[in-house]
């Protein structure tokens, strides 16, 4: 569907484009003939779109420039953003820093050094009902991963886990029809957006009554200008690290394992263990799991081949960035020993995503384990896409597994 | 926030003025808290101009000022005043000193 589609009229913001996986025919397009384009959306403010990965790293890293206290998803755009300065991911420096900080010093893999044989006995559970060689549902086994991780991080216990799955994949796919509700999409949103903050409200409060020495203590009890942060700040940070981990990771092996079992290139990756890294940086280039981001202008500027006005929108599609030929070789090639690599898939600059460490650490482990168990994958069925214009995911993902 | 009349936002209950010691408190919070007055006890928080920010605060405000923890589902589910007594611990609430 994707080679008919017009470059100059197709709706960027419509989450239907993305039903059959990434439009790559269409990001090239853009790329070289309009790679910075108006896109006006009904009854809304339009923003600009950028598609190439010079003004996209631009973009990431001009904070001055480019804000990110009026929200950074596509579905937030001209609704405001109340967490504006709350929450790490929708506050400018030096603000972002005083709040971001005293996060990340514990989402370092030296933090979790403690939850890593955890990670690693869920991670071998997770992958038990391949092991039959029959055909699997693929996505269903990485949907578990965030837990495996957050789990621990956060003290939710295992059994809440498909609940907040749920809500959070109606967060940022609200678009989808199996996410949906029947009322509609603001509805859908709302709902999980609420559900989500009373649920992490009642964690935070949990945590005050009985601190547990983890990351939401952390946050409730930090303090920034030597002031402790509002419940409402501690809860956005909460919901931002949830959203961020849970919906964007399990879609990284989805995408690798995709590509693997249609090329073969699988067998190849998993008996060169020192390939393990470069071929995970360049499953999170390939999966691109978080297709864009949303930046605000602060003043007139020219932006490629056009001037962007201060106030404008300009929503950064990094799926499109991480496929410029300008950058890399064989850009739809999936290359276990590409280097360097500077995909964009964490994003650049100051809101490099803070979750980086820990997610290298949870695919390392994931792929170490499939290698360790999995000699092949070969497809067993149709493929079916996340509907929504900001996760790019593959909700269902039929495989048959060979166990060595 | 200060000073928005209630007659001015678009909120879908007919006002109810607040019944009991607690509902009057309750109101004095919301109020102090979205800068809107009167609130009436079937009013929706969100219709007020809360958000979800605003209301974790809210909750934590209640705590402080009534001493009762209140499941935030609670607030952000089903957001009146009535709902939020309704889901009060039975310790008669009437009775809690200020």
């Amino acid at each position: 569907m994707t080679a008919s589609v017009d470059p100059d009229l197709v709706d960027l913001s419509d989450a239907r484009l993305f039903a059959h996986g990434e439009p790559h025919e269409l990001w090239r397009a853009l790329r070289a003939r309009r790679p910075v384009r108006w896109q006006p959306v009904a009854g809304r403010t339009g923003f600009w779109a950028v598609t190439g990965y010079a003004d996209a790293e631009r973009v990431l890293t001009d904070h001055a420039g480019f804000t990110s206290t009026r929200g950074v998803f596509l579905n937030v755009l001209g609704r405001g953003e109340p967490a504006s300065e709350l929450q790490f991911s929708a506050s400018d420096p030096p603000r972002h820093g005083d709040l971001r900080r005293p996060v990340q010093r514990e989402m370092t893999v030296r933090a979790v050094r403690h939850h890593t044989e955890s990670l690693r006995a869920d991670i071998v559970r997770l992958l038990t009902p391949a092991l039959d060689g029959g055909p699997v549902d693929f996505a269903s086994i990485t949907s578990a991963l965030p837990t495996a991780i957050l789990g621990p991080l956060f003290g939710i216990p295992a059994a809440d886990w498909p609940r907040l799955a749920r809500l959070v994949g109606m967060s940022v796919a609200e678009d989808d029809p199996d996410y949906r509700l029947p009322e509609g999409v603001e509805e859908t949103l709302q709902r999980a957006h609420r559900e989500l903050f009373g649920y992490l409200l009642n964690l935070v409060l949990a945590h005050r009554r009985r601190p547990r020495g983890d990351l939401v203590d952390v946050l409730a009890s930090m303090t920034v200008d030597g002031r402790p942060l509002s419940p409402g700040a501690v809860v956005a940070n909460c919901y931002s690290l949830l959203l961020g981990a849970s919906a964007a990771m399990p879609h990284v092996p989805n995408a690798a394992l995709l590509e693997l079992s249609r090329t073969g290139g699988y067998a190849e990756w998993a008996r060169q263990p020192e390939l393990l890294d470069s071929g995970i940086e360049e499953a999170v280039r390939w999966a691109t799991p978080a297709r864009h981001f949303l930046r605000c202008a602060t003043r007139d500027t020219q932006l490629g081949d056009v001037t962007v006005a201060a106030g404008d929108a300009v929503v950064v599609w990094i799926s499109s960035a991480n496929r410029d030929e300008r950058v890399f070789a064989n850009p739809h090639r999936f290359d276990v020993r590409r280097t360097p690599n500077r995909h964009l898939s964490f994003g650049d600059g100051h809101h490099y995503c803070i979750g980086a460490p820990l997610a290298r650490l949870t695919l390392r482990t994931f792929f170490t384990e499939l290698f360790r168990r999995f000699s092949s994958f070969e497809p067993a069925g149709d493929v079916e896409y996340v509907q929504s214009a900001w996760l790019a995911g593959i909700r269902r993902l039929p495989l048959v597994a060979t166990p060595r | 926030m200060s000073g928005v009349s209630r007659d001015e936002l678009a909120v879908a209950s007919t006002y109810v003025a607040p019944r009991s010691t607690v509902e009057s408190r309750l109101a004095e919070l919301w109020s102090s808290k979205l800068g809107v007055s009167p609130i009436g006890v079937q009013d929706d928080f969100f219709e007020l101009g809360g958000d979800s920010l605003l209301a974790a605060d809210l909750l934590m405000d209640i705590y402080h000022d009534l001493g009762v923890e209140i499941d935030a589902s609670v607030l952000f589910l089903t957001p009146t005043i009535a709902d939020l007594v309704e889901a009060m611990p039975a310790a008669e609430p009437e009775a809690i000193p200020r």
